[in-house]
């Protein structure tokens, strides 16, 4: 196997396989490696850690047709450290070697045969807007969990309503919720859950795409986006019943432009720790926001609002809600609450399609 | 700890399949249940292992590892090589002063984690012989002075007298008492500290990170 690249879109290519590839491999080392496939001009990259698996193909100058299997972290580093423009990868015997310029690296490979067959779902693929998914996906996968504890909360529900598809995510501090009227890539009354790490391996594949697939098989999906495809192995785990944490009625709502709120919060977080919380003193024509950090210091922001209700003083975990005022979109953002230890929600002015549900963290006098 | 070194053979079911054919391992069964089963080379992760809670059947042969994940490892043994067990006592743990140093910062930002009503006059109050750690006023107005350890015994219990008498000597505080704090506290240290009229506080350093139990969650 041999063949000549640009470094940039080897580099990008590899960089998506090392993030994949199986970190806990020594059971299985070829888990860990990247599997390259030339035939022709046309170099075929595949990585797997046995639940996801990502294919990608590029267009190469080939020279010899084959196969070898990589470290994908080494093979990764090596070409984004190459000097030239060109790179040209040659698997002979038991090596493969990466050259450049007069840079020269040589390393070992994996047994092909070690490296497992890749299933992908197997029904028909159904066309969706890659531009509306993966921004629902930029909305939604941030609020799931990454702790393998709780299974459930590490991955992202779909779910089809009668005319819609859900797609929801929680780590039980905030809740994401976004609807797609109109998809129909689930059947009726479908429901899955699809690790988090997945989809947003898959948000990053879009990028600005304007079309894929999907297709669902028993236990998989399978997303294909520009020449790249993944699949994943789908979680079987109940979800959390989130729709009762919906209230239909909250007594109090502010407000105000989004932007010049994120960016008070942002702000205020040079001063919050990670137990700080920022406190929302919503008033009639104005937020307050402030944190006070014990032996560090105090910030304070004013922001012109409106409030529906009564006058509240709520506080927020800083990451969390700049996690949702930057998912929300629109000029304007709506802060629902009902007191300081429910959970209140942010939703973009006019935007019915998605909400972001976040707990309070109690404030001390 | 029970230390095993066989021939054996060790197939993994779960996420995964894995496998590993028929050589001489150490198998680590320790006391928690955790199971590691290394090669002889390397000195960072096992060749495979389960982590606790584990069920672990055993019978002549074979050894079963399950978890609560449905994650089987089966350990066929063809011949046992040496087999014992040792009782390894506490363990004192791996000393990072980084630690420390973060269980003060956290402390310094949430006082009343120690005590209600507890705040704070100032990190690393200088004293003539060295600083102590927080210096707070309490919920009636004394100065507290409190020393925080990552464990604690009774050394820091004796730092903290010492720290006492500099600062009983500052008429400008006041009377000052001490607070000795750590994520757990010998019992001995306790004792020390009690005889002294110094207090003392166990504090969850995951708790103060952010993990507090009485935060608030969706469910």
């Amino acid at each position: 196997m041999k063949f000549r690249v640009e470094r940039e879109l080897l580099t990008e290519a590899l960089s998506a396989a090392a993030r994949v590839a199986s970190n806990r491999n020594n059971a299985m080392p070829a888990l860990s490696g990247v599997h390259m496939s030339v035939k022709g001009d046309s170099l075929v990259l595949t990585c797997t850690d046995n639940d996801l698996s990502v294919r990608s193909t590029l267009s190469v100058g080939g020279a010899r047709d084959g196969v070898a299997v990589v470290s994908a972290k080494l093979i990764s580093d090596i070409v984004r450290s190459m000097p030239e423009e060109k790179v040209t990868v040659d698997a002979q015997g038991d090596d493969v070697m990466v050259s450049a310029g007069k840079s020269q690296f040589t390393v070992p490979t994996f047994a092909a045969t070690d490296f497992p067959n890749i299933l992908v779902a197997g029904t028909q693929p159904v066309a969706i807007s890659a531009k509306v998914f993966g921004e629902a996906l930029g909305q939604v996968v941030r609020a799931s969990s990454s702790d393998m504890q709780r299974l459930a909360l590490t991955g992202v529900l779909m779910v089809a309503e009668p005319n819609s598809v859900c797609l929801v995510a929680t780590d039980s501090y905030r809740l994401a919720v976004r609807e797609l009227p109109g998809a129909t890539m689930l059947g009726h009354g479908a429901e899955i859950v699809v690790p988090g790490r997945a989809l947003s391996e898959l948000e990053r594949m879009i990028g600005a795409a304007e079309t894929m697939t999907m297709a669902l098989g028993e236990n998989r999906a399978t997303f294909e986006v520009g020449g790249a495809t993944l699949t994943t192995t789908l979680l079987n785990v109940e979800f959390p019943k989130y729709r009762q944490l919906i209230s239909a009625h909250y007594p109090n709502k502010v407000t105000t432009a989004r932007e010049p709120l994120l960016e008070a919060v942002r702000r205020s977080r040079i001063l919050a720790r990670e137990t700080t919380p920022v406190r929302l003193e919503m008033s009639s024509n104005l937020i307050r926001l402030s944190v006070i950090t014990q032996d560090i210091g105090q910030v304070v922001d004013e922001l012109d609002a409106k409030l529906d209700g009564s006058e509240i003083t709520v506080g927020f975990n800083s990451q969390y809600l700049m996690d949702g005022i930057d998912a929300v979109k629109g000029d304007e953002i709506t802060i629902e609450s009902t007191d300081p230890v429910k959970p209140a929600v942010l939703r973009g002015v006019g935007d019915k399609n998605y909400l972001y549900l976040v707990m309070p963290q109690r404030l001390t006098s | 700890m029970r230390v095993l070194i066989a021939s054996c053979s060790v197939t993994y079911e779960g996420r995964l399949g894995a496998s590993l054919p028929r050589a001489t391992r150490l198998i680590m069964i320790k006391a928690d249940g955790c199971l590691a089963i290394h090669s002889d080379g390397g000195a960072y992760k096992p060749l495979n292992w389960m982590n606790a809670p584990n069920t672990i059947e055993e019978s002549r042969d074979r050894i079963i590892v399950r978890n609560p994940k449905n994650e089987t490892l089966t350990i066929d043994i063809f011949e046992v090589l040496t087999d014992f067990s040792h009782e390894m006592g506490d363990d004192p743990g791996l000393s990072k002063d980084g630690v420390e140093a973060d269980l003060q910062i956290l402390l310094a930002a949430m006082p009343e984690s120690i005590e209600p009503g507890l705040t704070l006059i100032r990190r690393e109050y200088p004293t003539a012989v060295g600083p102590v750690d927080l210096l707070c006023r309490d919920a009636s107005g004394q100065t507290v002075a409190v020393e925080i350890k990552r464990r604690g015994e009774i050394d820091g219990v004796e730092q903290l007298t010492r720290y006492l008498d500099c600062l009983h000597a500052d008429t400008a505080l006041g009377k000052v008492r001490g607070i000795f704090v750590a994520q757990s506290i010998k019992p001995q240290a306790r004792v020390l500290a009690e005889s002294r009229d110094i207090g003392w506080c166990e504090v969850d350093y995951d708790a103060l990170r952010g993990k507090r139990p009485d935060e608030l969650k969706l469910f």
